[in-house]
């Protein structure tokens, strides 16, 4: 007689069974990598890229690379992987590449990110591909630096990103008779002049911290230094010092001169943009993407940037800029390296950067240098190119939690909720 | 007399048995692992024991965000419960013509949380939304707030979303109960000289108690579940304002990557509700035998 409790031992072991049996079936199923084996001279398979999600434009770039390098390598199917980008940046890479399919080849940006890729083993030495392989001559020696780690070239580069300056909009600072402030000086002045006049000096869209954090990061970099600045997000000095609560004052400054909009931090990034566009905002602060943001959303706007103002008696460069170099890396765990590095050089060539530069892309590749790019897209490369500073943004150069912390104080001091003196006091305590 | 295939319970159990264990055994029994481990996410564990606990009974936003998970319950069970009773005694005594007005009512209840958050961010909106737009149309510009990033009212506005959503669907749950009545009882109070709104409060509501007690029940653990709505209309901020247990932990784990951290805090927040729920059904308990001894 079957009792209530073996009954229940019975089902449990049933489900248990049932549980496995689908596991182990799993597990047996053999991925075409798994199938073709490990070596780096394996011809067939699949061959999976995953990035954030660049815009439709770009992704259809992206799958035209993919048709075509399928249709040179029967054998080898790619599959491209596009992520909504605030999930890639997080959780998602990382899911991806711990999982039983992860990417042969994966977006990332330089800094900390690829160091600590290299670190978990998941970013292969390129410098073989680089130096004589399929991927020689595809850039300047100078572009490979950002992605070299240890000694090993990791990164093949894509873009260079200019991640923050001030856009104006040159209409209206023709009709209030100012021109591009750029000390931190005229900066107050614009934005009395232009509140004055009813608008919106500066518009920004900070809900989720980093639309505003970056911008006014390079700002703190220029009061405290490079130097200072680096090792604070590096988590080697502490943030509550005299400088840093000197640099927070400059934050309290923009709020209490209402240079910034009053909605910054309740509304997202693409909101403070539309201020911008809509021509309610003088100015928006925000990276080199808004030119085809701004060219497809408005195109009637006239509008124009410049650098962050300089700061008196800043302790940094005042010429610097906040920028990324972002790129692809070939996962050290991939069977399919050198199908990968063929990829990446096909990606790179003539015809697709033109393509990309087409759709408001523009690759790092010798060959865009002659390609014909929108004036102001141009001097940002060459304000970037030419810069002795580059300043890393927090959430692509440090730590996650630390910027994530640093971007919250810099939006309690903007709000109001904080003053700096106690803005540098609770960074410091929660980084320490 | 012996069961002639005493294997079918078991067949028809083990399915469902393997989707619990796969689904919900699985994944709490290696949370409460992870949260005594430093881990990123991926790459190697690092047992740090008690470590993470210990930090979070240190933590002041994650007090914070049960002290604000305490204040949206407090707000929903007026603007979700109470509001969703009003509404179903109101269409329980007018009963022409309700139907289309339950429709209009339970509507938002059939959205997707996400499309009913973004629908309402731009309600919100300070710059071009449509409660400003329409304080500033009536000369009360002086009303018009940052509602979603000043701290002070942020919390109440979400909770006013959630009642818009909620409301309807307790109103239909109540409405539900309130049919069972029997009509003998509101007779017999209005022949006693009772009015409609005696009658509601003072024979209709004690009759359907147990109907309004897993209503609160609800709102309690809906609330502590709540995660959509929040993420998207202002995801914990302005300045922790709105932090809950649940956007707190997303953003540990998932933007933070601190897994063994969050999934501490996954832990605790599961102790909290079996508390509560433990503690709602021994107030029950004690309340039902008050009502024997009568």
């Amino acid at each position: 007689m079957i009792t209530k409790k073996s009954s229940a031992i019975i089902a449990l072991t049933a489900a248990s069974a049932l549980l496995l049996g689908a596991c182990a079936t799993s597990s047996e199923t053999t991925t075409d990598d798994d199938a073709t084996g490990t070596t780096d001279s394996v011809a067939e398979g699949t061959l999976r890229v995953a990035m954030g999600s660049p815009g439709e434009a770009q992704i259809s770039v992206w799958d035209q690379i993919a048709a075509q390098f399928e249709s040179e390598n029967s054998g080898i199917k790619v599959e491209m992987n596009y992520v909504d980008d605030d999930l890639y940046q997080t959780i998602g890479l990382p899911n991806l590449l711990s999982g039983r399919d992860a990417p042969d080849v994966y977006f990332e940006w330089a800094g900390s990110r690829l160091a600590e890729r290299n670190e978990g083993g998941y970013a292969a030495d390129l410098t073989s591909y680089m130096s004589g392989g399929v991927l020689s001559g595809i850039w300047d020696d100078a572009a490979f630096s950002s992605g070299e780690v240890d000694g090993k070239l990791l990164l093949a580069p894509h873009t260079a990103d200019v991640t923050n300056v001030i856009w104006y909009n040159v209409d209206i600072f023709a009709e209030l008779g100012i021109t591009p402030p750029t000390t931190w000086g005229e900066l107050m002045d614009t934005c009395k002049v232009a509140y004055d006049a009813g608008y919106i000096p500066m518009a920004t869209g900070n809900k989720d911290f980093w639309a505003a954090g970056n911008w006014l990061g390079h700002l703190t970099s220029r009061v405290v230094g490079e130097d200072v600045y680096d090792s604070a997000l590096g988590q080697r000095t502490s943030f509550n010092t005299p400088e840093w609560v000197e640099a927070f004052g400059y934050i309290k400054e923009l709020a209490d001169n209402n240079c910034i909009n009053a909605s910054a931090n309740a509304i997202a990034d693409n909101e403070g943009a539309q201020l911008f566009f809509q021509g309610e905002a003088a100015m928006h602060p925000i990276g080199s993407w808004l030119v085809s943001w701004a060219i497809g959303e408005a195109p009637d706007l006239n509008f124009d940037y410049v650098n962050l103002p300089a700061m008196a008696n800043g302790a940094g460069d005042q010429g610097s800029v906040m920028g990324v170099v972002t790129g692809y890396v070939i996962n050290e765990m991939s069977p399919l390296k050198d199908k990968a590095a063929e990829f990446l050089a096909m990606a790179n060539n003539e015809k697709f950067v033109t393509e990309f530069i087409a759709a408001e892309a523009v690759p790092m590749a010798i060959s865009a240098a002659s390609a014909e790019l929108d004036d102001r897209t141009a001097r940002l490369n060459t304000m970037l190119s030419g810069s002795d500073h580059v300043v890393g943004p927090p959430d692509t150069d440090y730590d996650l939690e630390v910027a994530d912390y640093f971007y919250r104080a810099v939006a309690a001091v903007l709000g109001g909720v904080s003053t700096p003196e106690e803005a540098a006091a609770d960074l410091a305590a929660s980084v320490e | 007399m012996k069961a002639e295939k005493p294997w079918v319970p078991i067949l028809f159990l083990a399915p469902a048995l393997a989707f619990f264990i796969f689904a919900v055994l699985v994944p709490m029994v290696a949370t409460a692992g992870l949260s005594f481990t430093n881990w990123s996410g991926f790459g190697e564990f690092t047992f740090v024991g008690f470590a993470n606990y210990v930090e979070l009974a240190s933590d002041d936003i994650f007090a914070k965000s049960f002290t604000n998970v305490l204040l949206y319950i407090f707000a929903t069970l007026i603007l979700e419960v109470l509001v969703g009773l009003c509404l179903a005694g109101l269409i329980s005594v007018q009963k022409s013509g309700s139907l289309w007005f339950r429709v209009a009512l339970f509507a938002p209840v059939m959205l997707p949380m996400v499309v009913v958050a973004v629908l309402w961010s731009f309600i919100y909106n300070p710059d071009f939304g449509l409660v400003n737009g329409a304080l500033t149309a009536v000369g009360l510009e002086d009303f018009t707030r940052i509602w979603l990033g000043d701290p002070d009212t942020a919390l109440l506005a979400i909770s006013i979303v959630s009642g818009w959503v909620f409301s309807g669907f307790f109103m239909v749950i109540f409405y539900s109960a309130l049919q069972q009545v029997p009509g003998e009882l509101s007779e017999a109070a209005r022949l006693d000289g009772a009015n409609e709104w005696q009658i509601f409060w003072s024979v209709k509501i004690p009759f359907i108690r147990n109907a309004i007690e897993v209503g609160v029940l609800l709102c309690v653990t809906g609330a502590f579940q709540g995660f959509d709505l929040f993420f998207v209309l202002t995801n914990g901020g302005p300045f922790n304002a709105t932090e809950i247990p649940t956007t707190l932990l997303v953003r540990t784990v998932f933007r933070n990557a601190d897994v063994g951290y969050g999934s501490a805090m996954a832990v605790v927040l599961t102790l909290v509700i079996l508390v509560v729920g433990w503690m709602f059904v021994r107030i029950r308990k004690w309340n039902d035998q008050k009502e024997l001894r009568r």
